[in-house]
This record gives C-alpha cells, sequence and structure tokens, in this order.
C-alpha cells in the first residue's frame, strides 16, 4: 500500500466526466430536464473524483475485499 | 397521568412497572397522547400505532401482575423508524411517497424481539425517504415533510432517523430504533440532544428492515441516555438466521463502570479542523471530564481517501438495492427534487472502482482496529455544527461537502459508536461527543459514554414549549 497521490483537479477529470455523462444521458436523458442534468453532472464529477483517489492508492495481490463470500449450502 | 414520567429514562421506568407503581397501559395512554398531539409539530411520526401499543401494554400489565415480568423493557413504549415492517395492517413508508400505502405481513427482527422483552410499539417513526440514500440536499426530503427540530423549530432534527431523534428529545417516546449507514444515528441523536448508539455492524439483525447499502446498514437505539440505549441494545442484539451477517456475540449492558475505573481515550489528529468554535469549544471542555476519568491522547491514522472508500460503496449498493425504483423512473414520487435525478449519476461508478473500495475498506478496518487497540475509545465532536436550519442547504460527508472522517472510518468499518450531548451551540441547539471503540466494543464505550454522563448533566436539559 502506497500513499494516495494528490487528488485530480476537475479538469484532469473532464473527460471522464463527460464520458459517464454521455453514458446516463443515453440511458436517462429522456426523462431528465436540463438543470437535472446539470445535477447529475456535478453528481458524477464526485463519483470521478472519489474514484481517482481511490486508484490512486495502491494495494497488494493479497489485499481482499473487506467483505468475505461464503459458500452456501441449505441444511442439511 | 400525569406527564411527570416524560423524560424519566428508561431504566427509571422499568423499576417503576417492576415494582408495580407505574402501569404500562397509563405509560402508553401518556405517550400516545404526546405522539399524536406533539408528533405532527416536529413531523416525526409516520403512523401512531395505538390499537397494537394498547394490546402489548394490556398484556404487560397482565404478565407482570401475574409475576412473569420479562425485564428492563417490559411495558416501555417505544417508536421505530419506519424503515422496519411491521405487521397487523400498520404501514411500513421508508419515508418514501411512492411506499405510503405499503404493508407488510411480518415483523421486523429487532420489531420482534423488543416484543419479546415486553416493550410497547407506540409509533412508526419518520426518516428522509429511503434513508437519504438518492442524494438528498435539504432538510424537506420526506413525504412527512422535514424533520422539525424539538429545541428549535426552524432547525433540522434529522437525519436521516429524524423523527427517532426529534420523538425522543420531545419526550414522545422513551426510546426509539434508528438506523445508520453513514451517520443516520450520531446525526439526530446529537442534532436533537439525545444519547444514540450505532451497534457494530453484524451486533443486531437487519431482517425486515430496508436495505440501503446490504454491507453498511446498522439498526441502533436512540434515547435519553448512554445507560438506556445499553438496555435496547441487550433486548435487539443477536445472531439471527434471517440475517447471516448477524454473529453470535454476547452482549450484557452493565449499568455503570465499577467505580474509579479509569479510560484511555484518542482523538484523531485534526479532529475539530472543520468544527464550528463552539463544537470545538464543547469538546474542548468534555476532553476535561474525559481526563478526570482517564487519559486523552492524539493519534493518527495513515493518510487514505476515507471518505471516498465509504461513499464509494454508499454509493454503488444504494444504487443496485433501488435499482427497480431507479431505472423505472418511479423516484420521480421522492419529495426532495434532487432525489429525484441524482442516483442516475450512480451508472458511473465501474464495479472495478467498487471492488477497489471494498478492498481499501479492509486496509481501512485493519488500519482503524490497529489505532483503537491500544484505547478504550476515540473520541470526537459528535457532528461538526449545530442542526441545519429548515430553510438551508445540509452539508453531507456523503455527498462530499462535509469532511467526516470519523463517520466513514466507523461505518466503512462497522464499529461501534455512541454519541451523548455535550453542550449548546452558538444558537442554543446541542452538541455532542462521539465515542467509537474497536468491533464489539459496546460495553466500552456505553461505559465510557454512561461515565461521562455521570458527570455532566446535559442529558438532563430539554427542550422548552413541549406542553
Amino acid at each position: 500500500m502506497s500513499e494516495p497521490e494528490t487528488i485530480h483537479a476537475p479538469e484532469a477529470i473532464r473527460p471522464e466526466v463527460e464520458t459517464m455523462l454521455a453514458l446516463v444521458r443515453e440511458r436517462y436523458g429522456i426523462r431528465l430536464a436540463p438543470e437535472e442534468l446539470e445535477g447529475v453532472r456535478t453528481a458524477i464529477e464526485g463519483i470521478v473524483q472519489a474514484a481517482h483517489a481511490l486508484r490512486a492508492v495502491r494495494l497488494t495481490n493479497a489485499d481482499e475485499p473487506g467483505q468475505p463470500f461464503a459458500a452456501y449450502r441449505a441444511d442439511p | 397521568m400525569a406527564e411527570e414520567v416524560v423524560f424519566v429514562p428508561v431504566r427509571r421506568l422499568g423499576d417503576l412497572i417492576r415494582e408495580r407503581r407505574l402501569s404500562p397501559v397509563a405509560l402508553a395512554e401518556t405517550f400516545l397522547d404526546r405522539l399524536e398531539r406533539l408528533g405532527p409539530r416536529y413531523n416525526a411520526v409516520v403512523t401512531v400505532t395505538r390499537a397494537r401499543a394498547l394490546e402489548q401494554a394490556r398484556r404487560a400489565e397482565a404478565e407482570i401482575a401475574a409475576g412473569r415480568y420479562r425485564g428492563p423493557l417490559h411495558g416501555i413504549p417505544y417508536g421505530a423508524k419506519d424503515l422496519l415492517a411491521t405487521s397487523g395492517g400498520i404501514p411500513t413508508t421508508w419515508g418514501a411517497a411512492p411506499f405510503k400505502a405499503r404493508v407488510f405481513d411480518f415483523d421486523a427482527t429487532a420489531i420482534r424481539k423488543l416484543e419479546a422483552a415486553g416493550a410497547v410499539l407506540c409509533a412508526k417513526l419518520a426518516m428522509v425517504e429511503l434513508a437519504g440514500g438518492m442524494g438528498y440536499r435539504q432538510p424537506n426530503a420526506a413525504f412527512t415533510g422535514p424533520g422539525v427540530n424539538p429545541w428549535s423549530r426552524d432547525a433540522w432534527s434529522g437525519g436521516s432517523s429524524s423523527g427517532s431523534g426529534s420523538a425522543v428529545a420531545a419526550g414522545l417516546v422513551p426510546f426509539a430504533i434508528g438506523s445508520e449507514t453513514w451517520g443516520s444515528i450520531l446525526s439526530p441523536a446529537g442534532n436533537c440532544g439525545v444519547a444514540g448508539l450505532r451497534p457494530t455492524y453484524g451486533r443486531v439483525s437487519r431482517h425486515g428492515a430496508m436495505a440501503l447499502c446490504w454491507t453498511l446498514d446498522k439498526l441502533g437505539p436512540l434515547a435519553l441516555t448512554a445507560d438506556d440505549c445499553g438496555l435496547v441494545l441487550e433486548a435487539i442484539a443477536g445472531r439471527d438466521p434471517a440475517d447471516p451477517t448477524t454473529v453470535d456475540r454476547p452482549f450484557r449492558h452493565e449499568p455503570a463502570a465499577p467505580a474509579g475505573r479509569q479510560f484511555r481515550f484518542g482523538v484523531l489528529r485534526g479532529a475539530t479542523d472543520d468544527c464550528e468554535e463552539a463544537v470545538r469549544e464543547n469538546f474542548e471542555r468534555s476532553l476535561g471530564v474525559l481526563r478526570e476519568i482517564g487519559t486523552v491522547e492524539e493519534v493518527a491514522l495513515p493518510d487514505l481517501p476515507y471518505d471516498d472508500i465509504t461513499r464509494t460503496i454508499l454509493f454503488a449498493e444504494a444504487a443496485s438495492a433501488f435499482e427497480d425504483l431507479i431505472e423505472s423512473g418511479a423516484i420521480r414520487g421522492l419529495t426532495a427534487p434532487e432525489d429525484r435525478y441524482t442516483a442516475y449519476a450512480r451508472d458511473a461508478i465501474l464495479a472495478k472502482d467498487y471492488l477497489k473500495a471494498l478492498r481499501l475498506r479492509g486496509v481501512m478496518a485493519r488500519e482503524a482496529d490497529r489505532v483503537l487497540a491500544p484505547l478504550h475509545a476515540l473520541v470526537a465532536p459528535g457532528r461538526a455544527s449545530e442542526a441545519a436550519l429548515l430553510a438551508s442547504e445540509v452539508r453531507s460527508a456523503i455527498r462530499g461537502t462535509a469532511r467526516d472522517v470519523m463517520g466513514a472510518v466507523g461505518n466503512g468499518a462497522g464499529l461501534p459508536a455512541v454519541a451523548v450531548p455535550n453542550g449548546l451551540g452558538a444558537r442554543g441547539l446541542p452538541t455532542s461527543l462521539q465515542f467509537m471503540g474497536r468491533a464489539w466494543e459496546e460495553p466500552t464505550v456505553l461505559a465510557a459514554a454512561c461515565a461521562y454522563q455521570s458527570r455532566t448533566d446535559w442529558h438532563e436539559r430539554h427542550p422548552a414549549d413541549l406542553s
């Protein structure tokens, strides 16, 4: 695990934001008013910034999700 | 019955009932009346469950008269956040207009356990719609209206367990059940000047509770004191085959720490950086009290994107949990305008990023445990500010408009915390102090909070104008 890098500036994430916004517009654009789409854009900016912060932390192959899956078998 | 039973802690009410000096039926009538009369003032109540309450209260009275006393919650009225399923035709609305008429045919495990303990369900309490999971930015985000703070009617009580906080603070119920995914017990407890306990993830069954985020949701009590929270937790804790995340770890609440017990407290570096001045001052005063019962030292967590980790998990799981509602467009029926579209943005969360957040959660949990291991509790302000004004935008770590490392780590790692009132802020609204412990250390954080409350009287102060 390494220390996180500097958080990306909004300019640096803009292409990713626009790509994701295009996806949302494609899926749901018909039901979104322009001002709502702007609200979605703001929310996507937060999501992409968070993703960049997560990606900036290096983990090892042994770092598993902190949530175990358990094999299931109904009784008996 | 005269209203001298209002603002009496559960433990004392229980003693009076056990000694047959207090009638469970009369007690239920008192709180049902207050719920019906004062509940609307605070937008605190969705449904007053009068018929069920009186039936349970009569049963409690008969059992106690026959010598079958079940314990400290026997005959005690309570309210449940309206995301817990209840049978008998009582609606379970999740605070959301699209579900106003929805009825389940079973009781959530927590409701069932409280019934087994003899508690009396008097109300389903208001909440932020869908427990705030759709991105709300304002107090007016429930079909019942904004949660109104009993300390000041221009201030917010929530969220998202807004009715659970205000109902206890206004003396509408002696205790309530709330839920927390990130902040939804500690925040209303802090805003309303009552105690709130967020249990360890897996301590309390979530069966029958609305799922917002499967790996973050916890159920816990709000009450007048930390001691009362312990009593309630004892009744609702335990393994439940219907919730595979629950574990078989016994929990027993002791009424008070042994005299002279010394605690070792830690304060995260920068814990008050984003706090209002009055919150900071009250916290410093609280540390002075804590030094009477132990030591206080500064500690640090490694620099990790804690808020981003927990936020990413929350957004991704909430988007999946409410996939039907979002995809169908039924979120159009929600109250807060921003709740009607913000969730569409969560299609931007990549599976790889969600998994990265889950992997980082493992790191976060280990680091938090390493810091907490030599301590009895981390302490911090329960909230960075007094309750927001009803007309203002709510600052939220979940949306990234505020920072909350304690909340991100505590919820992301599933750690227990209890918040208790520790003063008043510049606007005369309560501020709070939180104690967070290692996993399964509810007895320790409760002992510390009880020791703090034994030396302060903030929990004995109540809002004016409650008649």
